[in-house]
C-alpha cells in the first residue's frame, strides 16, 4: 500500500516540478516584479504601487482594453451563434458522408497557425488587389479599406477570428446534439410541438452547457488574442487595433520595461480569473461537472 | 414535402457556408502559381495562366533559409509532442489510479494553471531563459512547450476506463509499477495516446509568441516567424506570402486530414470536460 503511494506520487512529480517552474514560479515572479522599476542597466527598486497607478492611468492601455473589449463583443457573440446554427443544420443533414465533409471544411482553419489565417486573410481584404474588394466591385459597391481603416480594422480582424474559431466550436455543439436521445424530440413531436418549439425546449436547454463552456472559451481565446494582429497591423492604425496582448509585448519586449508589462501581465491574469469565477458563480447549476 | 423543401435549403445552406469557409485557402493556393503582373491584374482572374508555375516556392526559399524553418519547426514540434505524452501519461496514470496524500491539491493546481494566460509569465519565463543562456537555442523555444495542462487532462480521462483488475492483477504477478504502466496501462491507451501526439504537434507548429520573444538569429527561426518575416517590407508581396503559407501549412493540413479523427476526438473531450 505505502509502496503503491510513493508510486502514485512518483508518477505526477514529474508534471508538478514542470508547471511549477513554468507556470507557479513566473507567475510569482511577474506579481512580484509589478512593484519594482527596472532601471536600463538592470538595477531594479521597489516602487510599490506607483507602476499600477502609472499603467492604469495611461491612456494608451485603456484604449488598447477598450479595443480589446470592442473586438470581443463583435467575434465572440458572432462565433457562438453561427457554430450553434451550423452545428444544427449539420445535424440535420441525413447523408453522414456530407456531413462529415462539410464538417471537415468548417474545421480546416483550425488546423492552420493563426499567422498564416491572418496572412491569408490580409491578403483577401487588400485594398487594391484583394478579393473582398474585387466582390464589392462586381455587385456595384464602393471597395473598402478593411484593415487600413481606423472604423473597419476591429471588424476585420473580429473577422478573422470568427473564421479560425468556427469550426471547433461547431464540432463541440455538433457532439453535444449528437448526444441527445431521439426519444426526447419523439416526446416533444407527440405532445405537438414542431422543429422551433422543439429546438427552444429540447435542444437550447440540453445544449446549455456546451453554450457556456464554449462561450467562455472563445471569451479567453479573443481576450488573448495577439497573433493575427501581429502579422497583420501591429495595432494599426493609429492604435486601433493595439489589444492587451500586443502592448504588453511591446512594453516587454520593445521598450524593455519589465515592471510596466508586469502589470499588464498580473491585469490579464486578474481579468480572465474574475471572468471564470463570474461564470463558475452564475453556472454552476446549469453545467454538470 | 414541406419538411423535404426545408431539408434541401439547410442541405445548401451549410454547403454554402463550408463553401465560404473554404474560399481562403482556395484563393491563397491559386495566388501562390501567379506571377506579380497575374495579381494585379484587371480585371482579376480566378485561376493563374500557368498551372505548375513553382517560380514563387522557389522564391520563397532563395529569399529566406526556409528549409531551415521547417525543420526547426518540426523538430520542436516532435519533441514536445513526445516529451508531453511521456509525462502526461505518466501524470493522468498518478491521478487516474493513486490516492497519495495531497491528491486532490496536485490535481487542482494543475487544473489552476489553465486559468494562467501564458502572456502573464512570459517577462519572469524570458529572464530565467536568458539567465540560463538559452535564448535562440532549441532548448529556450521548447521550454515552455514540453509538457501542456490538456495533455494531463486528457491522459487521466483515458487512463481512468482502464480496468483496475488488470492493473492488480499485474501487481500480483510481480509486475514493478513503472513496467505496470508500461505493459498494462499504455496499450490500452492507444488512441489517447495519437490523439495527444497529433494535437500537441500542431499547437507547437503553429504557435508565435514564445518563438518571436526568444528567438533571434535568422537559423533559428521557426516557420511561423518566417512566414511573418515575408511582411516586414514596404511592399506586400503576396505571390510570395500566399507560397510561404502554403509551405507552412501543408505539413499540418497533411497530418489533419489524415488523422481528423483523432484530433475531433480531442476537441470533444476538451469541449465536453467543461
Amino acid at each position: 500500500m505505502a509502496r503503491q503511494r510513493r508510486a502514485g506520487f512518483f508518477f505526477v512529480l514529474p508534471a508538478l516540478a514542470y508547471f511549477g517552474l513554468v507556470f507557479l514560479v513566473p507567475l510569482v515572479e511577474s506579481v512580484i516584479g509589478s512593484f519594482y522599476r527596472t532601471v536600463p542597466g538592470g538595477e531594479s527598486r521597489f516602487v510599490g504601487l506607483r507602476l499600477y497607478a502609472k499603467v492604469l492611468s495611461d491612456p494608451t492601455f485603456w484604449q488598447a482594453v477598450a479595443n480589446t473589449v470592442s473586438l470581443l463583443v463583435m467575434s465572440v457573440p458572432t462565433t457562438v451563434v453561427l457554430a450553434l446554427a451550423v452545428a444544427l443544420g449539420l445535424h440535420r443533414l441525413a447523408s453522414l458522408r456530407w456531413r462529415s465533409a462539410w464538417t471537415a471544411m468548417y474545421f480546416l482553419p483550425f488546423s492552420v497557425s493563426l499567422v498564416a489565417a491572418a496572412l491569408i486573410w490580409q491578403w483577401m481584404y487588400d485594398p487594391i488587389y484583394g478579393f473582398l474588394n474585387h466582390l464589392l466591385g462586381q455587385v456595384g459597391l464602393p471597395t473598402q479599406k478593411w484593415l487600413q481603416s481606423l472604423e473597419q480594422v476591429r471588424p476585420s480582424l473580429a473577422l478573422v477570428n470568427v473564421w479560425v474559431r468556427l469550426g471547433f466550436d461547431t464540432i463541440i455543439f455538433l457532439a453535444a446534439l449528437q448526444a441527445i436521445p431521439t426519444e426526447y424530440y419523439e416526446a416533444a413531436s407527440i405532445d405537438g410541438a414542431g422543429p422551433a418549439r422543439a429546438l427552444r425546449h429540447v435542444t437550447l436547454p440540453l445544449l446549455n452547457p456546451q453554450i457556456v463552456m464554449v462561450t467562455m472559451l472563445e471569451l479567453i481565446f479573443n481576450f488573448k488574442v495577439f497573433d493575427t494582429v501581429y502579422a497583420t497591423t501591429q495595432g494599426g492604425p493609429a492604435g486601433a487595433s493595439q489589444t492587451v496582448i500586443m502592448l504588453l509585448y511591446d512594453t516587454a519586449f520593445k521598450y524593455f520595461r519589465l515592471g510596466d508589462a508586469s502589470v499588464m501581465a498580473v491585469f490579464v491574469f486578474v481579468s480572465l480569473l474574475l471572468v471564470t469565477l463570474l461564470q463558475w458563480r452564475l453556472f454552476r447549476r446549469q453545467v454538470e461537472y | 414535402m414541406k419538411a423535404g423543401r426545408l431539408h434541401w435549403v439547410v442541405g445548401a445552406v451549410v454547403a454554402a457556408g463550408a463553401v465560404c469557409v473554404f474560399f481562403p485557402f482556395f484563393w491563397m493556393a491559386m495566388t501562390s502559381f501567379k506571377t506579380v503582373p497575374e495579381i494585379q491584374r484587371v480585371p482579376l482572374q480566378i485561376f493563374p495562366d500557368r498551372w505548375g508555375n513553382l517560380d514563387n516556392y522557389r522564391e520563397v526559399f532563395q529569399r529566406q533559409p526556409f528549409a531551415r524553418f521547417l525543420l526547426n519547426s518540426a523538430l520542436i514540434a516532435t519533441v514536445s509532442a513526445l516529451s508531453s505524452v511521456v509525462v502526461s501519461s505518466l501524470a493522468g496514470y498518478g491521478f487516474a489510479k493513486f490516492r497519495f496524500p495531497g491528491h486532490a491539491v496536485c490535481f487542482f493546481a494543475i487544473v489552476g494553471i489553465l486559468m494562467v494566460p501564458f502572456q502573464s509569465v512570459v517577462v519572469p519565463l524570458y529572464l530565467w531563459v536568458n539567465r540560463l543562456g538559452l535564448v535562440d537555442t532549441y532548448a529556450g523555444i521548447l521550454a515552455p512547450d514540453l509538457v501542456s495542462v490538456f495533455g494531463v487532462f486528457l491522459m487521466r480521462q483515458s487512463i481512468e476506463v482502464v480496468p483496475t483488475d488488470y492493473i492488480d492483477a499485474a501487481r500480483i504477478d510481480g509486475a514493478s509499477e513503472l513496467g505496470i504502466f508500461w505493459r498494462v496501462v499504455l496499450p490500452s491507451v492507444r488512441p489517447a495516446l495519437a490523439t495527444l501526439v497529433i494535437v500537441k504537434f500542431m499547437w507547437t507548429w503553429n504557435e508565435l509568441f514564445w518563438p518571436l520573444v526568444v528567438v533571434n538569429s535568422p537559423t533559428m527561426k521557426v516557420v511561423t516567424l518566417g512566414l511573418v518575416s515575408f511582411t516586414n517590407m514596404y511592399f506586400i508581396e503576396y505571390n510570395l506570402v500566399t507560397a510561404a503559407a502554403v509551405l507552412s501549412i501543408a505539413p499540418v493540413l497533411a497530418v489533419f486530414l489524415v488523422c481528423q479523427k483523432w484530433i475531433v476526438r480531442a476537441v470533444v473531450l476538451s469541449g465536453l470536460r467543461g
